[in-house]
């Protein structure tokens, strides 16, 4: 084994990792797949290791290979089975993500010796609101909850299992397509092993994971040595959970060790899960933590599960950190996710100043609207996250208006939203002055302003409305996130960060998004850098 | 008389036919001015008169790649000024806290807005006040900027308000881009970007082509001088400054175009281009449809919406540098020695590159390295690869190691073209071109198997081939978004009315060709098809071709509307050589122990210029040329076809 066989298989692994990506992305019928790519796709050895993954979203980082395992806890996988899942309790995330996980078999050798998996977002799996994502009290409320069963066994569809599926949601014929697409990812990437087993042989590609983990493993053990010693403790708060109004804290304490070369981050303190729908699963907050101690090595580093070795994490059960049945978790994927990662920079500050942003703006301010549109004579239900400042960098300010941390999905451009949608928007820009000051000044939000053309449900999942996305070393926080209903007639409200109202033809929803935290104390009359 | 003249980084090709055969003339570059190498490369080739300069230029690459363009004012509609800097709201990398933002070409005080709007249907919701017009053109009158885009929101359904904002604006007398004319497509950002870098490079483009051509007519009667633009048509000198931003891939362009006729005229029209330079690798597909169009290119990181052909970048090449990462793993690029200093090999370099690796393995002559311009140090490149190779025990191991690496990343992005979207390599020809493609084809086919090389004669100037061999186009579109039983007629007949006058101003005769982008209703992607009865059925197969399904129970759009006319260029009939059986021992110059395989081989040197139509052998060897060199790995064979390329068969 040396480095050049090394640097060749992982490179290949990872062209593979993509290429199921990209079979996924032309096969798959809906905008939330193609267009915001809001997919992943990663290979497994047998020990349910990740050895590649695509460049997709991080938020899928650290969660796909606990689906994997949740389907190999639950049922022995045979050459030609595909397992599907959703629930959030049994490997998945949020029950929109759905995981299909199909085993590699080489000929000659027993049981799986690889897993490819893909998950994609569906735009709709049933529950009491269109899209899924709706403010919810129970999971039973959220949609068709799938723990891992099998979609093909031996090779051909279980079509008793598809039927049930598409019998409870919304737009049967979009996900069956979806369906259809990520089961060809699966096969892209289980052809593409067996080629590169065919090409090495069996034992040489062992020999060559293995190592490629080891190599993962010294990257991130590598930077664990540079940590300070110590233990570091941080915690923030999520607004409210949308039914009281009592704030949700999350608190951690990481602890470096650095002779050792590893770290433990620890949950212990944080709230007890909540009734809304934000709660996180443990999934998403170990995605959070691979996220983070993922961007303390260099942008190129593989994905690979020798990474997370050295870190233990650890998140008390019935916590907003690792919630258990039947709490909601719509929101744990796109609004507790980020509020994590927020906690995790503000312990991880302590311990390397120089290294750490100042919290982003910390909410995907995820707006849905619902209605009729005359023009075509159906409904439409329209879904976007809007992405704000970024927390300002020591020695840089924060990028205006972008996203960050756990998503990185686009925007609809405003000609495609008034073709498809009842929708005029009135503006979109920046939201001056919203980045928190300081030596290096935080991103600022955005503002955009839809006017509806026809009645509509309004649904809002924002968070940062209470709790400012804090500055670092002595900067201010960005200004926190604000929605207004405003009337033909000039009158407004603002309206609840979590709410579902029903809104005329003529209204305005105003969503301003947060600024990310300054950092540092701003000096005399340090003149703005215009980003 | 055309000539062909593409500037390069190293040297400006001159490519011209004399007795219908190809003639290279390379004359150095003059980057400072690049007007002055193109001028005395056409006295060097002394034509008469009348004569047709037909350009490849690098001026407004260059001006976007170093952000040396002019300072923009962009114009839209108020509460949208913002839209060109926040673009899709989206970091490129997605785990670097610390990456710059990504660069706006308009500084945040040079954003204006203009209270007006349209709606989707073309409807003029808000008509644009005199008065605030007047206020408009002080402000940026005032701001000191050197040229001026413009893009409202749905413009292109009617442009009532962008014309007015124009006219005022004209008083100004800057070079003005106007989003109706450059781009009338859907979706406002990636159509203000393509407005506004059209805008950045206005001034330089305009006043070097304006300048060249000048000088061209000056100096030769009936001197004309045309640009090669990146769809792979060329245009007049005229459009060329008033439309800049159709020349960012001016020369890279004229190398698909370069290896599409040359591959065609030899008998294979599924070709992969594959274009190794010093710092980057572009790559390219060919079907039977021809070269691929993308309307969605990203250049420096700015989205070009004009159309492009589909030319994919790979960030390594023959200067990439390779070295060992904190986990010890061998990685080549994205980082190049560049030309300054350059590989060890040159001199100057300290770290190990791609083309250092390939001398190390003797797979480089080390004095005919681009064409003799520069002399290789073979043992200062040894040295200092030995102190650079970490665990590895020999210099030779580390140096094959570069070159598997590398080749695994240009293998990706071939995978990205061909594989990723729907074509199975095994039925191309790889058409190798630049300074690097020839010395790493045949491994790279190996790799992807691909069946077959085809190195082009002049593979060291395969875009000035292809701007000689060019046809002259234009392209015009317009968003119409309607029904697919919409009448089309008054928009085509528009479309083509500009195009006809504008070819008869050039004394041109085009045929007009009609498209369409289809997709399924509400969909967020097209697909474009000729226009006309078919264009149903021809939109299905294609998505099933292209995505893997179909469904003709669902209702379709026509996004955009399409007219591309062209002028057929000079017919090319090279005269091809006669079949001589032979082996090639005629350009036999000597043998060498080069590595292949973990092992020296001996290895024949073959001299191109010597080789014959018909002349056949097999590997190990290597074929140098002025400017290149092919590696023949043992076991493949080369055949001499009788255009004079070399066709190599890849052991699989």
């Amino acid at each position: 084994m040396n480095s050049i066989e090394l640097a060749i298989f992982q490179s290949s692994v990872h062209s593979i990792a993509e290429e199921m990506g990209a079979a996924l992305r032309r096969t798959a019928i809906s905008p939330n797949i193609k267009e915001r790519r809001d997919y992943s796709c990663a290979l497994f050895d047998r020990q349910r290791r990740v050895i590649a993954m695509g460049d997709h979203m991080p938020v899928h980082l650290g969660s796909m290979p606990l689906s994997v395992e949740a389907v190999v806890f639950a049922m022995r996988l045979e050459e030609g089975d595909i397992a599907i899942l959703n629930d959030p309790y049994a490997g998945g995330t949020h029950l929109p993500d759905i995981t299909l996980v199909l085993p590699i078999f080489i000929p000659g050798v027993a049981g799986p010796s690889f897993y490819a998996a893909t998950r994609a977002h569906h735009a709709d799996v049933g529950g009491m609101f269109a899209g899924s994502m709706g403010p919810a009290r129970e999971i039973y409320q959220e949609g068709i909850r799938i723990p891992p069963i099998r979609i093909v066994s031996g090779g051909v569809m279980n079509a008793e299992v598809l039927s049930l599926i598409l019998h409870n949601v919304r737009t049967p014929k979009e996900r069956e397509g979806d369906l259809a697409a990520q089961i060809g990812a699966c096969r892209v990437g289980e052809r593409r092993m067996q080629e590169l087993v065919s090409k090495y042989g069996s034992a040489k590609v062992d020999e060559l994971s293995d190592a490629l983990l080891a190599y993962s493993e010294r990257l991130m053990r590598a930077q664990l040595r540079t940590m300070p010693k110590g233990r570091f403790e941080a915690e923030d708060f999520l607004d409210s959970d949308g039914v009281t109004d009592d704030p949700i804290a999350i608190r951690v304490a990481i602890t470096f060790d650095p002779e050792n070369a590893a770290a433990t981050v620890d949950f212990a303190g944080s709230s007890v899960q909540v009734g809304g729908s934000i709660n996180a699963v443990y999934a998403i907050t170990y995605s959070a933590c691979y996220y983070v101690f993922r961007c303390l090595l260099s942008d190129d580093a593989p994905a690979a599960a020798g990474l997370m070795n050295p870190i233990t994490v650890t998140a008390p059960e019935g916590t907003i950190v690792n919630a258990k049945p039947p709490a909601a978790v719509a929101g744990g994927n796109v609004e507790c996710s980020q509020r994590i990662v927020d906690v995790l920079l503000r312990a991880l500050a302590k311990a390397a100043p120089d290294r750490v942003p100042a919290a982003s703006y910390g909410t995907m301010s995820n707006l849905t609207i619902g209605g009729w549109d005359a023009r075509f004579n159906a409904p439409f239900t329209y879904y976007e996250t809007t992405a704000g400042g970024m927390g300002a960098r020591p020695g840089m300010d924060g990028i205006d208006g972008i996203h960050c941390h756990m998503t990185n999905s686009l925007n609809t451009p405003v000609e495609a939203l008034e073709y498809a949608y009842p929708f005029r928007v009135r503006s979109y820009s920046y939201r001056a002055g919203s980045g928190g000051f300081g030596e290096f000044r935080g991103g600022d939000g955005l503002i955009r302003e839809i006017e509806l053309l026809a009645d509509a449900q309004v649904t809002l999942l924002c968070d940062r409305r209470r709790f400012q996305p804090y500055g670092l070393a002595g900067g201010d926080g960005g200004k926190t996130g604000l929605t207004r209903l405003i009337k033909p007639d000039g009158g407004s409200e603002e309206l609840a960060g979590k709410c579902s109202i029903h809104a005329k033809r003529g209204d305005l929803i105003r969503m301003e998004t947060p600024g990310g935290g300054g950092w540092g104390v701003e000096g005399c009359s340090r003149q703005r850098h215009d980003l | 008389m055309r000539i062909a003249i593409d500037t390069g980084g190293t040297f400006t090709d001159i490519v011209y036919l004399r007795d219908s055969k190809l003639v290279v003339l390379k004359v150095f570059s003059t980057p400072a001015d690049p007007g002055k190498a193109v001028l005395d490369g056409l006295r060097q080739v002394g034509p008469r008169s009348s004569v047709v300069v037909r350009h490849g230029t690098t001026v407004a690459t260059n001006a976007m790649l170093e952000r040396k363009g002019a300072r923009v004012a962009f114009v839209t509609t108020k509460g949208f000024e913002d839209t060109i800097a926040i673009g899709r709201q989206a970091r490129p990398k997605l785990y670097d806290w610390f990456q710059p933002a990504p660069d706006c070409l308009v500084a945040r005080e040079l954003r204006f807005g203009v209270t007006e709007r349209v709606g989707s249907n073309g409807e003029l919701l808000l008509a644009v006040e005199a008065s605030e017009l007047k206020d408009l053109v002080e402000a940026v009158g005032g701001a000191r900027v050197e040229a001026i885009a413009v893009s409202t929101l749905f413009s292109f359904a009617n442009p009532e308000s962008e014309v007015k904002i124009a006219e005022a604006l004209a008083a100004l007398g800057l070079p003005l881009s106007i989003s109706h004319r450059i781009l009338p497509e859907f979706r406002e950002y990636e159509r203000a970007s393509t407005v506004v870098a059209n805008a950045y490079v206005a001034p330089k483009v305009g006043s070097y082509i304006a300048s060249l051509a000048t000088k061209v007519a000056a100096e030769y009667e009936h001197g004309r001088l045309e640009v090669m633009q990146s769809s792979g048509g060329i245009i007049s000198a005229r459009i060329a400054s008033a439309e800049p931003v159709r020349t960012m891939l001016s020369g890279p362009a004229g190398g698909v175009i370069g290896a599409y006729k040359l591959a065609k005229l030899a008998g294979f029209d599924h070709i992969i281009g594959f274009d190794m330079g010093g710092t980057s690798t572009d790559v390219c597909l060919v079907d039977a449809t021809g070269p691929r169009i993308s309307n969605e290119s990203m250049v420096t990181g700015i989205p070009i919406g004009v159309p492009m052909l589909d030319i994919h970048t790979a960030g390594a090449g023959g200067g990439s540098i390779a070295r060992f990462d904190a986990g010890g793993l061998l990685r080549v690029g994205p980082e190049s020695a560049g030309s300054d200093p350059g590989p060890i090999c040159f001199g100057r370099g300290l770290l190990p590159t791609v083309t250092d690796a390939n001398l190390a393995l003797g797979r480089l002559d080390t004095d005919r390295f681009l064409g003799g311009a520069v002399t290789l140090d073979r043992a200062r490149t040894m040295w200092m690869m030995e102190q650079a190779k970490g665990d590895l025990e020999r210099v030779e191991e580390f140096a094959a190691g570069i070159l598997r690496v590398v080749e695994t990343s240009m293998e990706k992005a071939i995978r990205v073209i061909s594989v990723e979207k729907g074509h199975d390599p095994r039925d191309f020809t790889l058409v190798a071109f630049g300074g690097g493609g020839p010395l790493h084809a045949c491994a790279l086919a190996r790799a992807l198997q691909v069946p077959r090389v085809l190195v082009p004669v002049l593979p060291g100037a395969l875009s000035a081939v292809g701007i000689l061999l060019a046809d002259t186009m234009r392209e015009y579109s317009r968003t119409v978004m309607k029904g697919i039983d919409a009448d089309l007629e008054q928009v085509f007949a528009e479309l083509e009315r500009i195009g006809f006058a504008e070819f008869e101003a050039e004394g041109l005769v085009g045929e007009s060709f009609r498209s369409v982008d289809l997709r399924y209703t509400g969909q967020g992607y097209e697909l474009n098809v000729p226009f006309g009865p078919e264009m149903a059925q021809a939109f299905h197969a294609l998505h099933q071709r292209r995505y893997g399904f179909a469904n003709k129970a669902r209702p379709l759009e026509i996004v955009n509307v399409r007219v591309r006319l062209l002028a057929a260029g000079d017919p090319f009939k090279p005269p091809r050589q006669a079949v001589l059986e032979g082996d090639g021992s005629a350009a036999l110059v000597g043998t060498r122990d080069v590595y292949f395989d973990g092992g020296l081989h001996e290895t024949r040197l073959y001299e191109r210029d010597r080789l014959h139509a018909g002349d056949v052998f097999a590997g190990p060897a290597i074929v140098s040329e002025y400017s290149s060199a092919t590696i023949l790995p043992p076991g493949d064979v080369l055949r001499v076809d009788t255009y004079g390329n070399l066709v190599i068969e890849v052991q699989a």
